[in-house]
């Protein structure tokens, strides 16, 4: 408690330091959506629309791999569990959306801890190995259940005639209005992890990752903060499944095979797992260019060729990704202006 | 309800498997790199071998072509980019061929589009009848093939100046380099060699199953099963894991309640492998 009173100065500059990097990213998702929001067509927002749902699923991913290390290849799976369960609880009980969402969050959560516990055990190849076979079954699985649609049943499906979609939120049943809606939320999860990051968790994984056993020594419950990654990282992909399936009010089984986990997990990569801005220009990338090869009528497979070049220049010579090359470039302009002005 | 047939269709893919997984488990001994693209790599062999076979081209030459497709891509791999992350930790080198796997199937889907087709060779026609049940000569030689196959490495690993030079290098990189075996070369024999497995199993199962991109190249993730089962180190205890896991999937299929998840099998008789071996096989993972 006397520490907390007689705050050193250090310690005030760390925590403004802290405030600012928090404030820049609703400042950065509201310039980014207001533009979106004012400039795109109908096409465009509801490619924007679900870029920015999955960057909350890419920020879960790095928060294992660039924290702790971890390579996990079922992130997708888990956006579908998110789904699934957003899309049982709206039609089964009609709840305002926000419950449904939080439901959606809650159950991949629950999920992805489940999924992460062999982690606590192994470690490096085997935890990717396990994931992908989980990816693997969930894509069985989802393909022989469906998606929820309105039907009766602990799966829900309503075949042929009957099918509903599910109801956006009360406050946003237009497609600008959700695409706001859906910047909000992201604002807020990518704050949460941003958060995690700057705080404690992040000081416990940074000691984790340099060695489990001097993370012990440093008194740092290894075990609890292990899970709770896991337990976050599937959050925000529920989350990022629960706003998916608003956008169209639907989703399809076949859409979430092992093969999109592996894309997904390629993006965070590349897209930069260091940095918070990293997720979103993931989820731009995996939307926004699948939706431009569209509008210039190229095949889409070409996407898929691009994120594997992207993924392997990523690795091989800039493992910080795109947003780590945003940010050297940013401190390199801040330095020289503050030269400037010195001179 | 009989299982018997279903047993028997089952050993044609658990050959394939088998054969997959072996060529796994040879190259991730030698350089550590697990190859996700292995899939992939086998696929695109089989995408040739249909082209040269819609051209009118006879099979030999379809076939010799296709696996020495697979085996240059593969070459060309091992040789040019994974040494590029050859200092980095086992995930990252393997991840680096998930990268391989995404531009193969880029290639797969501009060339051939995800329409799916089939293989035909001559020996679909032809069968024995055993126990009353159709055995086609394609999966005995899919089981042969193994089976030789899996002989052929023991032999070249046990009996061989590079099979020698490669068990060195699986069992310490720093040490073999300072005793002067040659990596980049002996490393690059272990890309070449997989690169044939990975054609042949491509052909078989583009024959035995359907010939997709994307479908072929999650070939992977059962000879990943079957690999972990051998603990990414023997080799026979491999090729019997991935007769099991073909063999299993297929038995499943008659009994309705199952039957939709069967697919799932490799899944997870591997999840249950990795949970039981993963302690136990830790030695064969730390990070070279």
């Amino acid at each position: 408690m006397v520490n907390s009173m007689t705050v050193s100065p250090p310690a005030a500059g760390l925590a403004r330091a802290l405030r600012g990097q928090l404030l820049a990213i609703p400042v950065t998702v509201a310039i980014f959506s207001g533009a979106v929001a004012l400039l795109a067509n109908s096409f465009w927002l509801s490619a924007a629309t679900s870029a920015v749902a999955l960057s909350l699923s890419v920020a879960g991913l790095a928060i294992l791999y660039g924290q702790l290390g971890l390579v996990s290849l079922c992130q997708f799976a888990l956006v579908g569990v998110g789904g699934w369960v957003t899309l049982r609880v709206g039609h089964a009980f009609h709840p305002p959306f926000e419950v449904s969402l939080l439901a959606g969050g809650f159950v991949a959560s629950a999920v992805g801890l489940i999924f992460g516990l062999p982690a606590l055990r192994l470690r490096g190849l085997y935890l990717a190995l396990v994931t992908l076979m989980l990816a693997g079954a969930f894509q069985i699985v989802i393909s022989a259940w469906g998606f929820p649609d309105g039907g009766s049943g602990f799966l829900g499906r309503a075949d042929g005639a009957g099918r509903a979609m599910l109801a956006r939120p009360a406050v946003a049943g237009e497609a600008v209005p959700y695409f706001l809606y859906v910047s909000i939320i992201a604002a807020l999860g990518l704050m949460v992890a941003q958060w995690h990051k700057l705080a404690k968790p992040g000081r416990a994984w940074a000691l984790i990752r340099k060695g489990e056993t001097v993370a012990i020594s440093a008194g740092v419950p290894v075990l609890i903060y292990k899970a709770w990654a896991f337990a976050l990282s599937g959050f925000l992909a529920g989350i990022g499944g629960a706003l998916l399936a608003g956008n169209v009010g639907q989703l399809d089984g076949r859409a979430f095979t092992a093969f999109e986990s592996l894309n997904l997990f390629a993006l965070t990569v590349v897209g930069g797992a260091y940095n918070w801005y990293g997720a979103l220009i993931a989820g731009l990338l995996l939307r926004a260019i699948p939706a431009l090869l569209t509008d210039l009528g190229i095949d889409g497979y070409v996407t898929i060729g691009i994120f594997g070049v992207a993924l392997f220049h990523a690795l091989a010579t800039a493992p910080s990704g795109i947003a780590g090359q945003v940010a050297g470039l940013l401190k390199r302009l801040r330095a020289r202006i503050g030269k400037d002005g010195a001179a | 309800m009989t299982f018997l047939p279903f047993l028997i269709s089952g050993l044609g893919i658990g050959a394939v498997y088998a054969l997959s997984g072996v060529g796994l488990v040879v190259l991730f001994r030698a350089t550590g790199v697990l190859n996700f693209a292995f899939g992939a790599i086998g696929a695109l062999g089989a995408h040739v071998a249909w082209q040269l076979l819609e051209w009118r081209l006879p099979l030999v030459v379809a076939v010799v072509v296709a696996v020495a497709v697979a085996t240059l891509v593969s070459f060309l791999y091992g040789r040019l980019l994974a040494p590029l992350l050859s200092h980095r930790d086992t995930v990252v080198r393997a991840v680096g061929t998930l990268a391989l796997a995404l531009v193969l199937i880029a290639v797969m889907g501009v060339v051939w589009g995800e329409l799916p087709r089939r293989l035909q060779f001559p020996t679909d026609q032809m069968f024995l009848t055993l126990f009353g049940v159709r055995l086609t000569y394609t999966r005995i030689l899919a089981l042969l093939l193994a089976v030789i196959m899996v002989g052929a490495i023991t032999a070249l690993l046990s009996r061989t100046r590079l099979g020698l030079d490669m068990r060195a290098l699986a069992n310490d990189r720093d040490l073999s380099a300072i005793l002067g075996v040659r990596i980049r070369q002996t490393e690059t024999a272990a890309w070449v060699i997989t690169g044939v497995f990975a054609g042949l199993a491509g052909l078989l199962l583009g024959d035995l199953v359907r010939l997709q991109g994307t479908f072929l190249t999650f070939l992977v993730i059962p000879a990943i099963a079957a690999a972990i089962l051998g603990q990414l180190r023997s080799l026979w205890m491999t090729a019997i894991g991935g007769l099991s896991i073909g063999i299993a999937e297929a038995v499943l299929t008659p009994i309705a309640a199952i039957s939709p998840y069967r697919a799932a099998a490799p899944f997870v008789i591997a999840l249950i492998a990795v949970t039981i071996l993963g302690s136990t096989a830790q030695a064969a993972l730390k990070d070279r």
